[in-house]
């Protein structure tokens, strides 16, 4: 009997051991790694990038980088682009110590920014890069300060495919106004693919800004005002060439997730107003032998004739997270990638960088397969390009109830004026409440 | 003196059970510690903190401020809010009244000694072990109404319009309850099957011998002694369809606009991607508010069935 009591109190203080063993090794779970130099002796960059294999610019990034710094090895953080956000929100509350973000928008920037996640580098922008020559720097800018440095600055154009505008008889949309775009559009939408496929006179994506970017850039409307009539002409062009066919209907394309660089690349699209990232995905499908698409880029559609290229784009960044474990490398790193070497690198992939210089376009241009004609070039240089979404602590907010009206008067469960007034009623409400 | 002896008897007798009590507890609860430990770090604690958090107002990062109940007024006004309970509810009545039917229908056709039966049971199972996202992307492409086989379907029957499905803010709810039925129900049928197993054949034997037909013997004997099933059931199906977040967030965002945006959705956009922690707690604990009164109410009236 007390042999079997004492069994048993053996056992229950070795249950207890082994929970709190196991409490213990929960705890030591949630604790950095902070490594900060690997065995030979390099320091070991994180750097936290959406979906590594599928956009090049990280990788030519990285491998110049460590080819000009043989004592830094880089080490991506590779997260799902879809999920970019979210997950670097929950990865920087959670305390982790990456030492890189990329920041994938100004919305984001300003997020990051204004709960102190982000490191002050208002030195390194202003003393150690090009200042004056970095296109959208001004978005970054807060009360004075910088906290992200662009590296990539993408503005929208309109990408065309020249055999479909060749084979319908119709001379390259130079410097077009949107009723000629639409004009154009019902005109190109005739026949099909060799594949059989329908050709759309243009593909117009999802994304609100297709339609509502656009308009603000052109028009002047804040989209951030809780007034969104600007909009209305817009939205009236969109649905009527959706109507007629001339380009894809909106909910098939919702439906379908259709990807519009795979849409274009097949031929199905002789029009297509689109970031200017689609290039490097054009250059690199094309030798890669996955496309024969004969493309080109042109101006984007204007509202009156005439008038100035306005387009709006949105810049990309590099940030250094404030709980870094190797701050120093990742402000070099930034002072790299935003400068010259780094521009040199990111335009031999087709990415537009964010340093203009006329040396650095002249690479850009260079590279294999790009179209080097008079538009293309004049569609490089747009006079203006506002930003896609100005920066407040209530972008995200806003973006949420814009795309969710959006979605209403695309797939036609709402009119025009109807989602618009909603619009308005929602908005305000939320720009009041800050 | 004899009393005496009686009272020391009786202290000596109840000092050894409660000391073997104790060691038995003790043995017990080092045997629920592992998983407790588990269970407090990972579920109860946040669900404190979920708590805290939803009197104040904190971004992840900042120090959190108390803000009383200034977060459940924003909700009360918020029209987003009302939108999603909305939805949430609607789904809860087209999903918990659809499953339970189906999946009992389901386990009475498969509770046949059949041969081959086991191979229908797991078909019947298999839904509900394939990925959920691979579920929505399928259940998207059937509902297409450009071209897809549903509406094709429809068509060759005769109906002119049909739906529009995930496109159309009036059926988009109707099509996700229907993939969420189609793909919850094998689950719910095996729980059904081992409550129709467990009831005695001499039950129905004697129905029958009382004259009882097919329909008597199913509302007298089936549904009384399923009871305990249908109660565990129902309340599982509550919980699930009140936290439904995956199968919609992949099937249409929540959209056409806001048609189906649920709460657990609107506590992930205002937590996760607009970062306002405090605010998200609130729906949250609202939610659970909300599952624990339904769950609650439903317990009681079992247990008024039972007497």
């Amino acid at each position: 009997m007390e042999q079997f009591a004492m069994k048993r109190r053996t056992f229950v203080t070795g249950a207890l051991g082994a929970a709190a063993t196991l409490g213990l090794a929960a705890c030591s779970g949630a604790a950095g790694t902070g490594s900060v130099q690997n065995a030979s002796g390099k320091t070991t960059l994180t750097v936290a990038v959406w979906s590594y294999a599928t956009t090049p610019e990280f990788k030519a990034l990285f491998d110049a980088f460590q080819a000009a710094n043989p004592d830094i090895v880089i080490e991506p953080v590779d997260i799902l682009a879809a999920d970019y956000e979210a997950k670097i929100t929950t990865m920087l509350a959670g305390g982790d110590k990456t030492d890189v973000l990329a920041v994938k928008n100004v919305t984001d920037y300003s997020q990051y920014s204004s709960r102190g996640q982000i490191t002050d580098l208002t030195d390194l922008v202003k003393n150690q890069l090009p200042a004056s020559k970095l296109a959208n720097l001004d978005a970054f800018n807060v009360d004075g300060k910088y906290y992200a440095a662009p590296y990539r600055s993408d503005f929208w154009v309109l990408f065309y495919n020249k055999t479909l505008f060749d084979k319908a008889g119709l001379a390259y949309p130079k410097n077009i106004t949107w009723d000629q775009y639409a004009d154009l559009a019902k005109k190109l939408a005739t026949g099909t693919t060799a594949s059989g496929a329908k050709v759309y006179g243009a593909y117009q994506h999802t994304w609100r800004s297709v339609v509502q970017a656009i308009s603000s850039a052109q028009t002047g409307g804040n989209l951030l005002g809780g007034d969104y009539s600007f909009f209305t002409p817009q939205y009236q062009m969109s649905l009527d060439l959706q109507k007629a066919g001339a380009i894809m209907d909106y909910a098939t394309e919702k439906n379908n997730k259709t990807s519009y660089n795979s849409f274009f690349e097949a031929g199905q699209a002789a029009m297509m107003p689109m970031g200017s990232w689609e290039i490097s995905a054009l250059l690199a499908d094309k030798a890669a032998g996955k496309t024969s698409v004969d493309w080109a880029i042109a101006p984007m559609p204007q509202v009156s004739a005439g008038s100035k290229v306005t387009t709006f784009g949105s810049p990309t960044a590099f940030a250094v997270n404030k709980k870094a474990a190797n701050s120093d490398a990742a402000q070099k790193f930034i002072t790299f990638a935003a400068g010259e070497q780094g521009a040199k690198a990111v335009a031999a992939v087709g990415i537009v960088p964010s340093l203009q210089e006329s040396a650095i376009t002249t690479a850009y241009f260079a590279n294999k397969g790009m179209p080097n004609d008079d538009l293309s070039k004049a569609a490089f240089s747009p006079d203006t390009v506002k930003l896609e979404m100005p920066v407040s602590p209530v972008s995200s907010q806003v973006d949420q109830i814009l795309t969710e009206e959006h979605d209403l008067i695309m797939t036609g469960s709402k009119s025009i004026s109807d989602a618009i007034a909603e619009m308005n009623s929602r908005v305000k409400p939320v720009i009041a409440s800050k | 003196m004899s009393i005496l002896t009686t009272r020391r008897q009786t202290a000596a007798a109840g000092q050894r059970p409660r000391k073997l009590q104790r060691r038995a507890a003790l043995v017990g609860w080092s045997f629920i510690l592992p998983n407790f430990i588990g269970f407090a770090l990972f579920t109860l604690i946040p669900v404190i903190a979920g708590l805290a958090l939803s009197v104040m107002s904190w971004n992840s990062y900042s120090t959190p401020k108390f803000v009383g109940l200034k977060n459940f007024q924003t909700m009360l006004a918020d029209e987003s809010f009302w939108v999603a309970l909305q939805n949430t509810a609607l789904y809860a009545l087209g999903h918990i009244p659809l499953t339970l039917a189906v999946s009992l229908g389901l386990a009475m056709l498969m509770n046949h000694k059949l041969k081959g039966i086991g191979f229908f049971r797991v078909a019947m199972f298999l839904p509900y072990i394939t990925s959920l996202v691979a579920v929505a992307i399928v259940w998207n492409m059937l509902f297409n109404p450009d071209g897809g086989p549903i509406d094709q379907f429809l068509r060759l029957i005769g109906i002119a319009n049909p739906p529009g499905w995930t496109n159309s803010t009036a059926w988009a709810l109707p099509a996700v309850i229907i993939t969420s039925v189609w793909r919850d129900m094998g689950y719910y049928m095996v729980l059904y099957l081992a409550g129709l197993q467990a009831i005695p054949r001499e039950l129905y034997e004697a129905a029958e011998m009382d004259g009882a037909r097919a329909w008597q013997r199913f509302w007298n004997v089936t549904v009384p002694a399923l009871r305990p099933t249908t109660f565990f059931v129902m309340v599982m199906l509550t919980v699930a369809s009140f936290k439904v977040f995956d199968l919609i967030v992949v099937m249409t965002g929540g959209g056409p606009g806001r048609s189906t945006t649920v709460l657990s959705q609107l506590v992930y956009q205002n937590g996760i991607l607009q970062g306002n922690f405090g605010y998200s707690s609130a729906i949250s604990f609202t939610l659970f508010v909300i599952v624990l009164t339904v769950t609650l109410v439903q317990y009681k009236i079992q247990q008024r069935q039972e007497r």
